[in-house]
């Protein structure tokens, strides 16, 4: 029986030794090579000082390493907390504040921006990937140094089911990253209802798009291994150019392809997909936002051979629900979200937290194994976010707020309506418009800051700004721009900033945003 | 040439502000360049040195670093004379 992420590879090694676990272009590693590889990092993270339930930064790109990295914390006993290399440095040191990261690991081509991240974060002690940094007081160890240690002495730790296994960073509204941990409990979980439902075997080839620090990627690196499937890791390059994206999944025979829909829409338009063959494909999956249906309607009768399945989810649940799409849809029609998965229930309730009748319009909360432990260091936002429903004293059922707005169809599925926030998703990014415009307000030039999405003329989405600056100020929009570039992820930055002289505003004074809206799209159109 | 594409990468595309870019750093695997980033840089090589470039040209293999732009522009304005 296997109870924690941990065994996963111990596992599918006594079975499957010589076989591919994850590849990257033309690096692979197999199944025994990564049990004897993540065990010498889990050695030597014990004797570096980790105590169990310790943050580990992984900071990397997509590479064959992250492989050896998640699974090597895991057998240390440790929680990893992988790092998005390409955020500004300050948004960095912030996360590896704000869950004390002493042990960093990296590779060669980070050593740069890990020079830059030592400087600012005196609780870094050691980081394993480089052979050297410039901070006095950290230690530096590369990957080969690890794996020339003997497994001789190692002791494996006690892991239980509800020990920490990782910590997954996201926007917070309050202009704070906030931290979803996950135990092993829900990765597992997440891992078998995963396998389960898709039928995972080991003579899949799964396709990991997601980059390590978006949920997604759970599927490539817990529940492909726990079958013994090999997981292809598809480069950061590869996925900026759709046509050698194509060309890849088609040469690696990719069995499984799980990626936001954007993806999907970028090879269906640009990727010349009619030059290759795509016979392997079994399953079609993707999460993260609404696929525009013209073009998964193109897509499904291009790849009829595939089965096509809509996954929802935030990140706090990882996934839970799917809709299997039977046909290529008519094109006005919604896509449903469809239904919970194995191991959750759900309710849909009012304002008041009272379920709706059926039909309804109301916020979706699920109860699932997959559900995290809450927010790193913050109770208090973990409680916002959980409803209870005492069933005896002490023992409560715990929802998980969702967010967004759903309604039930007369076939029971479930169609998603949008969100009853600030929240939003834009190209496959899970975005608080409030984090933008405190961020923006940073700026001590910045009177008042609105942050909105516009339509433009080529049915595009895009983040746009306005300020009003403080009385006299002569600051540029570019600067603004710029200043907000040290603190946000790329994709968080607007694609555009103007100065207003003073908002539009609702009759009790407020911002009105939709008239920001209607003003900023007017100009998209009069060119 | 590739001061010139080294100049606007790192004035009007990079994600972040750089110093020095290297004729063999990996623009798109570094995240240096994003997908709106490639459509500015395609745009901007397309005008500058007077060439066509059709989507089947965006590969991996032509857009690596500089050293792989830069002899795709060559090969493009061989082939075109």
């Amino acid at each position: 029986m296997i109870y924690n992420l941990a065994q996963i590879i111990e596992r599918s090694a006594a079975q499957f030794p010589n076989k591919e676990a994850f590849r990257c272009l033309d690096n692979a590693i197999t199944y025994s090579k990564l049990e004897e590889q993540s065990n010498q990092l889990a050695s030597y993270l014990i004797d570096a000082g980790l105590q169990k339930g310790d943050r580990v930064g992984i900071f990397m790109n997509r590479c064959l390493e992250t492989a050896t990295a998640v699974h090597g914390v895991f057998k240390a006993g440790g929680a990893f907390v992988p790092i998005n290399p390409f955020m500004p440095v300050a948004r960095v040191v912030t996360i590896m504040a704000d869950c004390n990261i002493q042990h960093l690991l990296t590779t060669p081509a980070q050593k740069p921006k890990i020079d830059k991240i030592a400087a600012e974060a005196p609780f870094l002690t050691s980081v394993v990937g480089l052979a050297e940094v410039e901070s006095p007081d950290v230690k530096a160890y590369t990957w080969e140094t690890v794996f020339s240690r003997s497994l001789e002495a190692f002791t494996p730790p006690n892991i239980l089911e509800q020990d920490l296994a990782f910590i997954l960073y996201t926007s917070g509204s309050t202009g704070t990253p906030k931290g979803i941990m996950h135990t092993h409990y829900s990765g597992l979980s997440l891992a078998r209802l995963a396998a389960d439902l898709h039928d995972f075997s080991s003579d899949d080839r799964v396709g990991n798009f997601a980059p390590l620090h978006f949920d997604p990627s759970t599927f490539g690196y817990f529940a492909a291994p726990m079958v013994g499937a090999t997981t292809v890791i598809i480069p950061d390059a590869h996925l900026r150019l759709p046509v050698s994206l194509a060309a890849l999944v088609a040469k690696e025979k990719i069995t499984v392809w799980y990626s936001v829909p954007l993806t999907l829409v970028q090879v269906l338009l640009h990727g010349e997909i009619d030059e290759h063959d795509f016979s392997s494909l079994r399953w079609v999956l993707f999460i993260g936002e609404v696929f525009p249906v013209k073009h998964l309607r193109e897509l499904m009768i291009k790849w009829p051979h595939a089965k096509f399945n809509n996954l929802y989810g935030p990140a706090e649940t990882v996934a839970c629900t799917y809709y299997i799409i039977p046909e290529p849809p008519e094109v006005d029609e919604m896509v449903p979200i469809g239904t919970v998965w194995g191991n959750t229930d759900y309710m849909i309730i009012d304002s008041a937290d009272q379920e709706v009748t059926k039909g309804e319009v109301g916020e979706l909360v699920v109860r699932t194994a997959t559900l995290m432990a809450g927010y790193w260091n913050n109770k208090e936002l973990t409680e916002r976010s959980f409803l209870r429903l005492p069933q005896a004293a002490g023992y409560d059922h715990i929802f998980y707020r969702t967010g967004d707005q759903v309604k039930e169809n007369e076939k029971g599925e479930l169609l998603f309506l949008g969100r009853n926030d600030r929240q939003i998703k834009l190209r496959g990014y899970r975005i608080e418009l409030d984090e933008i415009e405190v961020t923006l307000l940073k700026n001590d030039q910045v009177e008042e800051a609105a942050v909105v999405v516009v339509e433009t003329a080529e049915d595009e989405r895009e983040l746009e700004a306005v300020v009003r600056l403080v009385a006299g100020s002569g600051m540029h929009a570019d600067e603004i721009l710029n200043f907000s570039k040290t603190f946000l992820p790329s994709y968080a930055v607007p694609s555009s900033l103007r100065i207003m002289e003073d908002f539009p505003r609702t009759g009790s004074g407020k911002i009105d945003r939709n008239e920001i809206i209607k003003i900023l799209e007017a100009q998209v159109y009069d060119g | 040439m590739t001061d010139k594409i080294a100049k606007y990468i790192k004035e009007e595309v990079a994600n972040e502000p750089l110093t020095e870019l290297d004729m063999q750093e990996d623009l798109l695997g570094s995240g240096i360049i994003d997908s709106v980033g490639m459509m500015k840089l395609v745009l901007f090589l397309e005008n500058e040195f007077d060439v066509k470039i059709g989507p089947s040209d965006m590969t991996v293999e032509n857009f690596l670093n500089l050293n792989s732009i830069e002899s795709f522009l060559l090969k493009r304005k061989q082939e075109t004379g």
